[in-house]
């Protein structure tokens, strides 16, 4: 509806990849941000589960292309398959649970050395609502913004208040945001808490990622050389645009 | 926090009879007491022939290999049998009275008779039918005929074909002819396994999907070729596979057709032992269900429901305690979800079992190079026979992968409606792994024809993910739209589909399969290991001082070492203690010490033994692992968390503690090794040891300097530390007061009472140039990172060049046993000539300095001997304190006289001839071992040289494309027969 006026602008595609260990909520994040909505996982992901979802930023449409990969052990080694050619990368962790932010930092390291170099990554602890009221006054700010949410039934539970849920909420949250955060920082990544149950930070999520791709350098070597290393004496003008159809954009 | 595994070097070519196996869906390991105790496996020419004519009679080959009768036609496709022999009722001799024929007619369980025509020599055929008998009285004496009767009821088919022959009738359980009624009706109390579409409906039309027809055609098969147990597959079974089985028998059949069935056969109970002996655990495996089970076919009604999910729940966690090695793997959800829609928990458990160990070998394993490898194979396959789509996703760096991975993980299941991935399935079942790639290949195929503007305009996987969901969607759709003549519109894509898979596409036969697997083993377990390796090395939390190349190397002689001595499977049930947050899906691989032993030979020069071994034709060096308490030590001095196992990272810091020392930090190095309380004080027991730890690295110098210096410095270290016993006012020690006091009488001092400190050890070590040499260069030194050679293709003797180019990575460890015993075979024939010779390298001193005085190591190490005696230090490890106490008088005195022995021989000291470990092969086996490492490298199977062929052999379908529309020409008999709408869905 609102993307009318910019029908003339063709939606940028993007490769983004979701990684982080299994029961994260990797799936939850995506259902949230493609359909907005949380329910339990009903997509049975072989691999990764494919997705797409256009997002606007100022006067540009991205069409982010999702991979949602699995998250067991096993199919680690077939990550690389879903990250490579990769513009961007959520690494989600679970702030409830110490050891998933190892792993974490282990998919980023792997990012860092193995990915396409220009990757933005973002590092976002979900599962913020079983500590909402403590710790992330900070964040509930954030909360205000994914008001588009409307109808959430979940919505109540995000705000931040009563006192008797915060006591036992506290001892709930097993990675304190700063510790999170100066790493981010010093691994140079985006950081931001979330919840993919109240929806909370999902959006901000997605669009700062959207502001911290480099489009202009996308459009530049997708032209040269459509996306891969590998090729890159072959170049063939390639309209990217052509298949792209945009009228299920998205209101974000 | 990273896994090594070295599983995957473990792999072997089947044997031979291994591969038979597999032909004929055995279970692979037949329990012992079926096999029997002499070795009744035969082979023999026969011609078969069913019900006196009921079908052509076929020339075959017979096997006998117990407990199951197996035929295969000549052009092994037509006809095959795998018929259990508890199954056979009758052997007779028939006599035709003529001449020269050996005929046997065998009554079976369902009351087929086979004539069999022994089509060999007198003798051979008596050979055979005496094994026959005997094999069959194994399986009378174990009462598995009896247990016929009994498993069959399972079985639905006897429920469609009730009416049986008098055989069957008149059998009681046991086995024995009945003689009067009373039992007699048991069939109609059959009680048949079925899968939850019996409660919950089966997907699909059963109108549409033509399922009475389809039942019609199936009883009259099974009526007359046998059925569950005893089912003979003539090429009409697998013509009416392919028109998709019916609902209600598809369970059986897939059990059946798989082999599957006789799994369960032979295990009667096992399910519901492992399901109770497990009751209650949980592990890792049972976890990663736990998650799945509500995205496991959910469209579905009876996953709706919590009866589905607790059946679903309960096949996969027996299975994961039944092979925890592999546990549960995700897809597998989906695959035993599709099953049990057709079949009961038994029967989906054993045919989880044969689709995980023989139909979809290393899948789910974890891994999964078995999934690799076959997405590297199809790739292969596209890339030679749709060379335009790999072009041009070769082009746009699009990867096959993320579309095919989850056909093949899953069979398709998920990748397209319900009822059509059944239909392949029902074929994958019948035919084998053929079919997923015939499928897949022929999907891409159909899309190129169809969509081929499309498909070649693809810019990215998304796309071409799209691309593919849409062609799988529209299967239902008719193949022909525009078609004038009804009966071709009637044709839907997926009958199409199926159509050109199997009648164009029979060239993707098992064996072109098992060529290109074999082609691309090597690269696939390469690959896999090197990205363990590049996980394992960014997972180290430091690399020390070393570079990344270092570290690598590290890796790799830890990996040599694992491969070698593996570490124990890790532990299964680790949530003893729930909430426990550091544990790891797959624990860290920590080398225990026999591991770290061999790691260290590898990188270690003193660590190993290295013999030069010369026979006249080559000269290589074998190196033997060398078992020294100083090697123990160490490994206990690197496991600084006492878990009595090193992690790579614990060998990382250990190598780093001491490869890059100076002259003084390696004294102190070697001090604090030797200091076990870390008091900084060494006691007498430890200065000993420390000794013997010197004369255990210098064992194999050359000529007796370096013993002369380990005497000199015994000598100095109890006479400095003697000396300096009392005066030593400023002792650091934690010994509490009273006990200094008495030390203040030197002699007399405990063995285990700190007795030398640093800086006296120190000055000891100064005190001897080539000692001070060692601690400098030679100690950091004699640690080398060196590349391991057995990850290089290029390894191998060059003497004779007969193996130096074995090709690829994998194939040439494989041939590491035929390479000893090739060895031993050039050392016997050294011998023979007289040109055998072994010599010891030496470890510290290799080439740099030449040293004057000689003597045998055995002198000094009777000093250290003696002296021992005299101190309290009775085994090497110990550092208990005991009562007598060594004088360092007469250990001085002792140890003067050793470096006055004479010098007794020079250069190289012959070592003993080292037994062979092979001597008992034969001259001949290693001949053929030389022989097959030389096979190693023959030519790789290609597949257009296959599409040349005009004659494919075992290919079930290559039937069809004989007649070419045989296919076509039974589906639309099927349809006129049933005057049903197409496009069932
Ligand atoms: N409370 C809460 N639960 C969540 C949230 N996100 C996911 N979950 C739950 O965590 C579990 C795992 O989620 P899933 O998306 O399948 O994780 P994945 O394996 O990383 O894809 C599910 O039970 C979700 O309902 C969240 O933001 N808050
Ligand atoms: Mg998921």
């Amino acid at each position: 509806m609102a993307d009318t006026s910019d029908a003339t602008q063709k939606p940028i595609q993007v490769k983004l990849v979701l990684l982080g260990e299994a029961a994260v909520g990797k799936s939850s994040v995506v259902m949230r941000f493609v359909n907005n909505e949380f329910q339990a996982n009903k997509e049975p992901t072989i691999g990764a589960a494919f997705l797409t979802q256009k997002c606007r930023l100022e006067d540009r449409v991205l069409r982010y292309e999702i991979w949602d990969t699995a998250g067991q052990e096993r199919f680690h080694s077939l990550a690389p398959m879903y990250y490579r050619n990769a513009q961007a990368a959520v690494v989600v962790y679970d702030i409830t649970k110490a050891a998933s932010l190892e792993k974490a930092k282990s998919w980023v390291k792997e990012l860092q050395r193995q990915a396409n170099p220009n990757i933005v990554i973002a590092l976002a602890g979900n599962k913020l609502d079983l500590v909402t009221g403590q710790a992330s006054t900070p964040g509930t700010s954030a909360a205000a913004s994914s008001a588009d949410d409307e109808d959430e039934a979940d919505d109540a539970t995000a705000t931040p208040g009563e006192t008797e849920e915060e006591a036992g909420s506290e001892s709930l949250r097993q990675v304190p945001k700063d510790e999170a955060m100066a790493y981010a920082t010093e691994a140079g990544l985006l950081f931001t808490e979330i919840s993919a149950k109240t929806g909370e930070g999902i959006v901000e999520l997605f669009t700062d990622i959207a502001k911290k791709i480099p489009i202009e350098h996308i459009l530049a070597s997708r032209g040269a050389a459509a996306g891969g290393a590998a090729n890159a004496n072959r170049a063939p003008a390639v309209n990217l645009n052509e298949t792209s159809d945009p009228k299920n954009a998205c209101a974000c | 926090m990273a896994t090594i595994s070295t599983h995957l070097r473990n792999f072997k070519e089947p044997t031979k009879e291994q591969a038979q196996r597999l032909f004929f869906s055995l279970p692979p390991n037949p329990p012992p007491e079926d096999v029997g105790p002499t070795d009744y496996r035969f082979e023999i020419n026969a011609v078969l022939m069913l019900n006196e004519g009921q079908e052509d009679s076929y020339a075959g080959k017979l096997y006998l290999l117990p407990p199951y009768l197996c035929f295969v036609s000549l052009d092994r496709r037509s006809v095959k049998m795998t018929m259990p022999l508890s199954a056979i009722r009758r052997v007779e001799r028939v006599n035709h009275g003529r001449a020269g024929v050996f005929e046997l007619g065998l009554m079976l369980w369902h009351g087929m008779r086979l004539n069999i025509q022994l089509t060999a020599l007198r003798s051979t055929a008596d050979a055979f039918c005496a094994n026959l008998r005997d094999a069959l009285k194994i399986q009378l004496d174990l009462g598995r005929m009896k247990q016929v009767k009994q498993f069959v009821k399972t079985c639905y088919s006897e429920v469609l074909i009730p009416v049986s022959n008098p055989e069957a009738d008149n059998e009681r359980e046991d086995g024995s002819i009945m003689t009067e009624g009373g039992d007699g009706n048991a069939l109609a109390k059959t009680t048949y396994h079925g899968g939850l579409g019996l409660t919950f409906k089966f997907p699909g039309d059963a109108k549409k999907l033509r399922e009475g027809s389809k039942l019609k055609l199936w009883t009259t098969y099974l009526r007359a070729h046998g059925r569950n147990l005893t089912l003979l597959r003539y090429p009409h079974c697998t013509r009416l596979v392919q028109v998709g089985l019916p609902n209600r028998l598809r369970g059986e059949l897939w059990e059946t057709l798989s082999g599957s069935i006789f799994l369960r056969f032979s295990n009667p109970g096992v399910y519901e032992k492992i399901l109770r002996d497990n009751a209650g655990k949980t592990s890792t495996s049972t976890e990663e269900i736990e998650k799945d089970l509500n995205r496991s076919l959910p469209e579905y009604s009876g996953y709706q429901d919590e009866k589905g999910i607790a059946t679903l729940r309960r096949v996969l966690t027996a299975y994961s305690w039944k092979n925890p090695e592999l546990g549960y793997c995700q897809a597998m959800n989906i695959l035993t979800a599709a099953l049990l829609i057709y079949m009961s928990e038994e029967q989906a458990f054993w045919l989880l079992e044969v689709l995980c160990d023989r139909l979809l070998p290393g899948y789910y394993s974890p891994s999964m190079y078995g999934t690799l490898l076959d997405q590297r194979v199809f790739e292969s396959l596209v890339q030679r026979c749709l060379p335009m789509i790999h072009d041009h996703f070769h082009d746009v760096d699009v990867q096959l992968s993320v579309a095919s991975l989850p056909w093949f993980l899953s069979l398709f299941i998920n990748s397209m409606p319900m009822i059509f991935a059944f239909r392949i399935v029902d074929c994958f079942f019948c035919m084998g792994p053929k079919v997923l790639f015939q499928v897949g290949y022929v999907s891409l195929s159909s899309i190129l024809k169809i969509n081929g503007e499309k498909l070649l305009s693809i810019q990215d996987d998304g796309a071409f993910i799209s691309l593919m969901r849409e062609y799988f969607a529209s299967l239902g759709e008719s193949a022909h739209p525009k078609a004038t003549d009804p009966r071709s519109r009637a044709i839907i894509k997926f009958q199409e589909l199926l159509l050109v898979a199997f009648r164009e596409f029979s060239i993707i036969n098992d064996e072109m399969i098992e060529n290109e697997r074999r082609r691309y083993r090597g690269e696939i377990v390469h690959s896999i290991e090197s990205f363990a390796k590049r996980a394992a090395i960014r997972n180290l939390s430091s690399f020390g001082r070393f570079s990344k190349d270092q570290i690598g190397l590290i890796y790799d002689n830890l990996f040599k070492a694992l491969v070698v001595a593996p570490p124990p499977p890790p532990v299964m049930t680790k949530r003893l203690i729930p909430g426990t947050d550091d544990e790891m899906e797959r624990p860290e691989t920590r080398i225990e010490l026999k591991t770290f032993r061999i790691f260290l030979a590898e990188i270690a020069t003193w660590a190993r033994d290295e013999y030069v071994v010369s026979n006249g034709f080559q000269e290589r060096v074998e190196r033997r692992v060398a078992e020294h308490e100083f090697v123990d030590r160490l490994f206990f001095f690197w496991d600084i968390n006492h878990n009595g196992a090193l992690s790579f990272q614990d060998l990382v810091n250990g190598l780093d503690g001491i490869m890059f020392n100076d002259l003084m930090s390696s004294i102190e190095w070697f001090f604090t090794l030797h200091d076990k309380d870390q008091d900084g004080w060494l006691t007498k027991d430890e200065v000993l040891v420390l000794s013997e730890s010197l004369l255990f690295i210098f064992r194999s110098e050359v000529g007796d300097a370096y013993l002369g210096t380990v005497s000199r410095f015994m000598t100095n270290a109890f006479e400095y530390g003697d000396a300096l016993l009392p005066e030593e006012g400023e002792k650091m020690s934690p010994i509490p007061n009273e006990v200094s006091a008495n030390t203040e009488l030197a002699p007399s001092l405990p063995s285990n009472q700190p007795y030398l400190n640093r800086a006296t050890f120190r000055m000891v070590v100064l005190a001897d140039p080539l000692l001070e040499a060692f601690f400098d260069v030679d100690l950091p030194r004699s640690f080398k990172l060196q590349p391991v050679e057995d990850s290089s293709a290029a390894r191998g003797q060059t003497g004779l060049g007969l193996l130096g180019n074995v090709g690829g990575f994998l194939s040439s460890f494989v041939t590491d046993d035929n390479k000893k015993i090739f060895n031993s075979f050039v050392d016997d024939m050294g011998k023979a000539i007289g040109k055998h010779q072994v010599t010891v390298r030496p470890s510290i001193n290799q080439h740099e300095r030449n040293l004057a005085l000689q003597e045998p190591l055995k002198e000094t190490t009777r000093h250290l001997q003696r002296l021992r005696s005299q101190s309290s230090l009775t085994t090497p490890t110990s550092s208990t304190p005991s009562g007598v106490s060594a004088s360092p008088m007469s250990s001085q005195s002792n140890l003067e006289k050793a470096p006055l022995v004479p010098p007794t021989s020079a250069g190289l000291k012959p070592a003993p001839v080292l037994p062979s470990p092979f001597t008992d092969v034969s001259p001949l086996a290693k001949a053929n071992a030389a022989a097959a490492a030389v096979m190693e490298n023959r030519q790789a199977f290609a597949i257009d040289e296959a599409g040349d062929e005009d004659d494919l052999d075992d290919s079930d379908l290559a039937e069809l494309s004989g007649d070419d529309e045989g296919m076509m020409a039974e589906v639309d008999a099927f349809l006129e027969q049933n005057d049903a709408s197409v496009g069932a869905r």
